[in-house]
């Protein structure tokens, strides 16, 4: 509403300006703008959030319930984010970066210490969900949302051939490959297909011994020949358009890759699956910037987005996981029914995030995925 | 005197000044974080830490202990000299049309030659991935010939084949602009004057025209090679599971793996890599200029 009649006594200001003396009417103008500022900054709150990683609805029921604005600024990954931070970026009350990016901005003192006091919601989220090893307590960060890194397939085409969909093995082993030649794809990430690989292997996706990734490495490089692309985005339109059978990739794209292939009304569905050997889970979590000038304004959102209804609203909106325990009765029964996006215990205990590597381990991993790349 | 020294300054320092400012002090910049040691958690570790001096030939010698990045070079030189060379395939009987055509058809076919410019570079490339998808009707067109010859089907996007393509496909106006402006100057008077001393068609093309116009050439190529080899959008979207090129690679240490240090090192040799290409063909060209 403030926003609205600051452009519209601009725009009357300028018609006014065409008679008078056009000094006069910059300064006046001038004025206007700084006072607008210094007017709206008194209650804003500055959100640093992933590409369409809230609703709609959410936001202007916030934005009632504070009598504030939220001002939202996006990152579309986390090393982006991180950059940016680095090269000096500052003003903003709250990230929602992944679980390893928490802990490098937890250890490079970038992050404010939580107020456990001003969440009295915070009893909402599964315990499964706290006390994470790259933030133990969490002093620093309140889950937000989750994804898992799975496999997506065009269920109509893996029935026809005959085909697992609950294992890794369909992305790695030749015996099912050669079914799938060139319609195959896997993330552009070193980590996550280290990860699938590592996971299929048997070891765990944090392993660093190099012997272990040897091994990861060779089963890639196996498999390769008959994958179309490593890719990291377009994924989602290639199944949706039936190029694509089965790709390697995170579970809100799956869930988009699902629904635009059911609005364009294709003659198949696409399905997804966390893979029984386990997965990698990204939790995403919201953190609390040094810098962000209204740290009591950011505990309200962090409350707000704890209330079951807020929480599932994003959930209905791009089929993340959901770690609150309060949202599950608000959310669509379809997702609330996916073991891919809510597994059972069983396959929950086999769910790891991602920790970050140190440089020696980073360099050896670069010069494996180079490798991987070239072969 | 003091007026001339003026202008001179006025017209030669900005962009001195800018070329200073954003080229030669990152250049610095680049190399002295070569021989630093990554941050623990991205970007560079501190210069100075525990009371020595934290430099390292670490990442050169990481460089030339592989091969790896040595064939990567190798190959991107490989893609970018091919792609040059279909530029010029393509471009030269395009430049030299657009100069034979009468006046007021000119002006509007440079106009179509850089019209491409006006939608953004990744949507081109992206229209490139529907136009080479196997459901496309030019894939289709492509693949019912193949296998009429008996082959099997060949998938055209996510190939070498593609990113060739998405190459020269964008950058194939930097190659027309050069060579047309340097055709168009050539006075029509020489080939007349071959014709009348004799010369056919294809012999007052490889001894007037071409000649002439190699300046054109060598702008093109430099304009069309050197982006090539560090272009990494275009395999990363059209490029099949072994299309990785130095620029690829160089991305990938400064988002994927945070090692700051040997992606300066790659840069650097890339950049001595384009310096020296650039040595030996101008002394090559002034050599063939001495004899001529």
């Amino acid at each position: 509403m403030k926003a609205f009649l600051t452009t519209e006594a601009l725009r009357h200001r300028e018609k006014s300006c065409k008679k008078p003396s056009v000094p006069l009417c910059l300064c006046g103008g001038f004025l206007l703008f700084l006072f607008s500022i210094t007017a709206l900054a008194r209650d804003e709150l500055h959100l640093y959030n992933w590409n369409n990683y809230i609703s709609d609805e959410t936001v202007v029921r916030f934005e009632r319930s504070c009598n504030c604005k939220l001002v939202q600024d996006y990152y579309s990954d986390n090393e982006e984010m991180l950059a940016k931070l680095a090269a000096g970026a500052s003003g903003y009350d709250l990230i929602v970066p992944t679980g390893n990016a928490v802990e490098s901005l937890i250890k490079s003192g970038q992050l404010r210490p939580i107020n456990k006091q001003l969440l009295p919601n915070l009893k909402n989220i599964d315990p499964a969900y706290l006390d994470t090893a790259f933030d133990p307590g969490n002093r620093y960060s309140v889950p937000y949302a989750y994804t898992i890194t799975l496999i997506g397939y065009n269920a109509e085409k893996m029935r026809a051939l005959n085909l697992p969909t609950d294992t890794w093995a369909v992305i790695f082993e030749p015996k099912y490959l050669k079914k799938l030649k060139g319609r195959v794809t896997v993330l552009d990430s070193q980590r996550e297909l280290m990860a699938a690989a590592l996971k299929y292997l048997g070891y765990s996706a944090n392993d660093t011994d190099e012997a272990h990734w040897r091994r990861a490495r060779d089963l890639i490089i196996r498999a390769k020949p008959y994958w179309a692309a490593f890719n990291a985005s377009s994924y989602i339109k290639e199944l949706t358009i039936g190029n694509i059978w089965l790709a390697h990739g995170y579970s809100n794209d799956m869930f988009q890759a699902r629904q635009d292939a059911k609005n364009a009304g294709r003659p198949f569905t696409i399905a997804y699956a966390t893979p029984k050997e386990g997965a990698v889970l990204a939790l995403d979590s919201m953190v609390l910037h040094k810098t962000g000038p209204r740290p009591d304004l950011a505990h309200r959102f962090i409350d707000f987005m704890l209330v079951g209804k807020n929480s599932a609203e994003l959930t209905n909106l791009i089929g993340s996981g959901n770690p609150n325990r309060d949202a599950m009765r608000h959310i669509d029964p379809a997702i609330a029914a996916n073991r891919a996006v809510f597994p059972t215990p069983d396959i929950q205990r086999r769910l790891e995030m991602l920790m970050d590597l140190d440089r020696n381990q980073r360099r050896v991993l670069s010069r494996m995925w180079t490798e991987i790349k070239v072969r | 005197m003091n007026k001339e020294r003026l202008t001179r300054w006025l017209t030669f320092g900005p962009p001195f000044i800018f070329m200073v400012v954003f080229f030669v002090l990152p250049a610095f910049i680049m190399v002295a974080a070569s021989f630093r040691f990554p941050g623990e958690y991205g970007g560079l570790a501190p210069m100075f830490e525990n009371g020595t001096w934290q430099f390292t030939l670490e990442t050169y010698r990481f460089f030339f202990s592989d091969f790896i990045y040595t064939e990567i070079f190798l190959k991107s030189f490989f893609i970018a000299g091919l792609t040059t060379l279909i530029c010029i395939a393509l471009a030269y009987p395009l430049a030299l049309l657009i100069t034979r055509v009468p006046k007021r058809f000119r002006d509007v076919m440079v106009l179509l030659v850089v019209l491409p410019f006006a939608s953004n570079f990744l949507i081109r490339v992206y229209a490139w991935m529907i136009i080479l998808g196997p459901q496309s009707a030019f894939s289709t067109a492509v693949n019912s010939v193949v296998t009429a010859f008996g082959f099997e089907p060949v998938p055209l996007l996510f190939s070498p084949f593609a990113v060739i393509v998405g190459m020269v496909y964008v950058h194939l106006p930097f190659m027309v602009l050069p060579l047309y402006t340097n055709l168009e100057k050539h006075d029509p008077i020489l080939l007349d004057a071959a014709q009348d001393l004799g010369a056919n068609a294809w012999q007052r093309f490889w001894k007037v025209t071409w000649p002439l116009s190699l300046p054109g050439v060598y702008a093109g190529s430099a304009l069309v090679f050197i982006p090539v080899l560090g272009m990494f959008a275009v395999p990363d979207i059209l490029g099949g599971t072994g299309d990785i090129l130095i620029g690829n690679l160089i991305k990938e240490q400064f988002l994927g793996t945070r090692d700051w240090p040997f992606g300066s090192t790659l840069s650097i040799m890339l950049t001595l890599a384009v310096l020296a290409i650039a040595a030996l063909a101008m002394r090559y060209s002034r050599k063939s200029l001495s004899h001529a």
